[in-house]
């Protein structure tokens, strides 16, 4: 494990002197990476652990990030870190809602009910503008954090930067714990993990609360991040980024989950200037990597590494 | 609101419905032969439409040669990205494959885009719109055009599924693909057929609807109504996926008379979340059997 330990303290110390070596917009992108890294990981939880694929990640980063908002307008002086958890908490908390009732979905069904999901969520913002200002869109407080308000980039970058530690390192740590060894168990064979014993609709259930936990601390973060939010920025296709994000990535991994998320985030801020080309550009980079990559950017790792 | 505005309003319902039942028939065809969920359908639908439009604007055609222009279009393009694309993902996942729709239906629209540009055209229709009174009922001759022509091709497909070699072993296929495979049926040529028919469905899908919701590049996004219905169905059955579009087409013109527009454009999504709850397997569908 040397490489594998030395690959992490690089990244630490890259992480930690980001701001002081690039440019500014360049801190920016990195904390959008870094926030769609933890929704990537929380959908690959939800994902990778139960094969329970969700077209509605983008209806909890949205409550994430709504709860977030109105939180520090109605409460300025909330620390940042409570802020960021009570929202999280809030989304597991409709994750569940929304999951029980869905254990009775497999497949494309609970795909489809995820989706409908997303929808119903936007149009709530919409309607619900006395808390959200629905189409005119919310702007967003700038963070506290006991004396210090987090108002330049570097300060929300690391911010970011040390939440997605947190989630990460959780993340990685949790196939040690008995909830980890569950969904192992479960993501190798449902009926085999049912056999010993493993209650797969609890673990099941708590996929979906943990996954929408992770997505709504992340919408928070992206909240501060950005500085404005308005429903069409939640839609089915930031969804859809989120699903790309880590089959690309690969599945059931959380390097992977970084990897899908760094790599499509780059990729649209990188196509951006070639316009009405960039979905075709966009297209045709996930269908090459899906035909040359099958299984994603991990299992095409660890493919050239056994050789 | 009378009894007359009522029927009006679910015979155009109706109409909508007819779209989405096409839509949804053209995902389960390709879903039943290969297992995947076509993302594109949308996109191929609106890329023949536009494909038709464009000679019929080039050659002066009349509608029906349109039609069959786009019909042609379709099918080509479905046998090309099965064969170029679809099938060298063979070994791939089904989620790999679903990645390999997106991929494609961002381009097919990207492409429509810069081919036609994004903007919204009148497309010529096959009926008229002034309504004809039945009684007081007041309906539109293309709610019922749309209907009639729908009808048909269900009736048509029903023939080619119960009644032809290819249909039975679409059917096969569907059912048990290695029986299949041992009953001598390429398995292979019915992936072919399967991409080909699915389009061609969804071309004569979008030469109905385009006179009514104007042809642009956008109109691919009615892959998510066609998903919706398939899934309140239930995913797989072709009377679920007509079942489920035309119960999805009058809801949605329904709910706009009776509830506030807050809600109304949520009700599709409400609707079918309360379905599967009940249903989990949608209205015809049947769950499939866990196997180790």
């Amino acid at each position: 494990m040397t490489t594998g330990r030395a690959l992490l303290m690089t990244s630490i110390v890259l992480l930690g002197v980001w701001p002081w070596v690039a440019p500014r917009y360049f801190v920016f992108l990195a904390s959008v990476i870094l926030v769609n890294a933890i929704v990537a990981i929380g959908l690959n939880l939800l994902s990778g652990y139960t094969h329970q694929l969700s077209f509605g990640h983008a209806g909890f980063f949205a409550i994430g990030a709504y709860t977030a908002a109105v939180l520090t307008l109605r409460a300025p002086h909330l620390p940042v870190p409570l802020t960021l958890a009570l929202a999280g908490c809030i989304t597991a908390a409709v994750g569940l809602a929304f999951g029980i009732p869905c254990l009775r979905l497999g497949g494309l069904y609970l795909t489809m009910a995820t989706l409908a999901f997303g929808f119903v969520i936007t149009e709530a913002i919409l309607n619900l503008d006395t808390l959200t200002r629905g189409a005119d869109g919310l702007r967003v407080p700038v963070a506290r954090l006991g004396p210090l308000t987090l108002a330049t980039d570097e300060a929300r970058y690391y911010l970011v930067a040390v939440v997605t530690a947190v989630m990460v390192a959780a993340a990685v740590n949790l196939v040690r714990t008995r909830t980890g060894r569950a969904f192992l168990a479960i993501r190798e064979s449902e009926i085999a993990a049912q056999a010993s014993g493993v209650p797969v609709a609890t673990y099941r259930a708590l996929a979906f609360g943990l996954s929408a936990f992770y997505t709504g601390v992340a919408g928070g973060l992206f909240a501060f991040v950005v500085g404005f939010l308005s429903p069409d920025a939640f839609d089915v296709f930031l969804s859809v980024d989120f699903v790309v994000m880590i089959i690309v990535g690969g599945l059931g991994s959380v390097p992977g989950s970084v990897i899908g998320a760094a790599a499509v985030t780059l990729l649209h801020d990188g196509l951006a200037s070639f316009q009405n080309y960039r979905p075709l550009i966009f297209g045709a980079l996930l269908i090459a990597c899906m035909l040359f990559m099958p299984g994603g950017v991990m299992r095409a790792v660890s493919r050239v590494a056994r050789r | 609101m009378t009894a007359a505005t009522l029927v009006h309003v679910v015979v155009s319902g109706l109409a909508t419905g007819a779209i989405y039942a096409l839509m949804a028939l053209s995902l389960v065809i390709i879903y039943n032969a290969t297992r995947t969920l076509n993302f594109a359908q949308g996109e191929m639908l609106m890329v023949s439409t536009f494909i038709g439009w464009a000679a019929q604007r080039a050659f002066h055609l009349p509608l029906i040669a349109t039609l069959l222009v786009a019909v042609l279009a379709a099918a080509v393009m479905g046998w090309i990205i099965e064969r170029t694309i679809i099938r060298r993902a063979i070994g791939a996942t089904h989620w790999d494959v679903l990645i390999i729709t997106l991929g494609l239906s961002l381009m097919l629209r990207a492409a429509a885009g810069l081919a036609w540009t994004h903007d919204e055209f009148p497309f010529p229709s096959f009926f008229g719109t002034r309504p004809i009174a039945v009684g007081a009922v007041r309906l539109t001759p293309v709610s019922l055009g749309i209907i009639a022509a729908s009808l048909a091709l269900m009736a048509a497909l029903y023939a080619l599924f119960t009644g032809t070699r290819l249909g039975r072993a679409m059917r096969a296929v569907a059912q048990n693909q290695r029986a299949a495979r041992l009953m001598g049926i390429s398995v292979e040529r019915v992936y072919s057929r399967a991409w080909i028919l699915a389009a061609m469905v969804g071309a004569v899908a979008g030469v109905l609807v385009a006179p009514v919701v104007f042809l642009s590049s956008k109109m691919g996004l009615i892959v998510i109504n066609g998903f919706t219905a398939a899934v309140i169905g239930g995913f797989g059955s072709m009377p679920g996926a007509v079942l489920g579009g035309m119960l999805l087409g009058v809801i949605e013109n329904l709910a706009p008379l009776y509830l506030p527009s807050g809600i109304r454009y949520s009700v599709p999504f409400l609707v079918l979340i309360a379905i599967l709850l009940v249903r989990p397997a949608g209205l015809l569908g049947r769950l499939e059997p866990r196997k180790v």
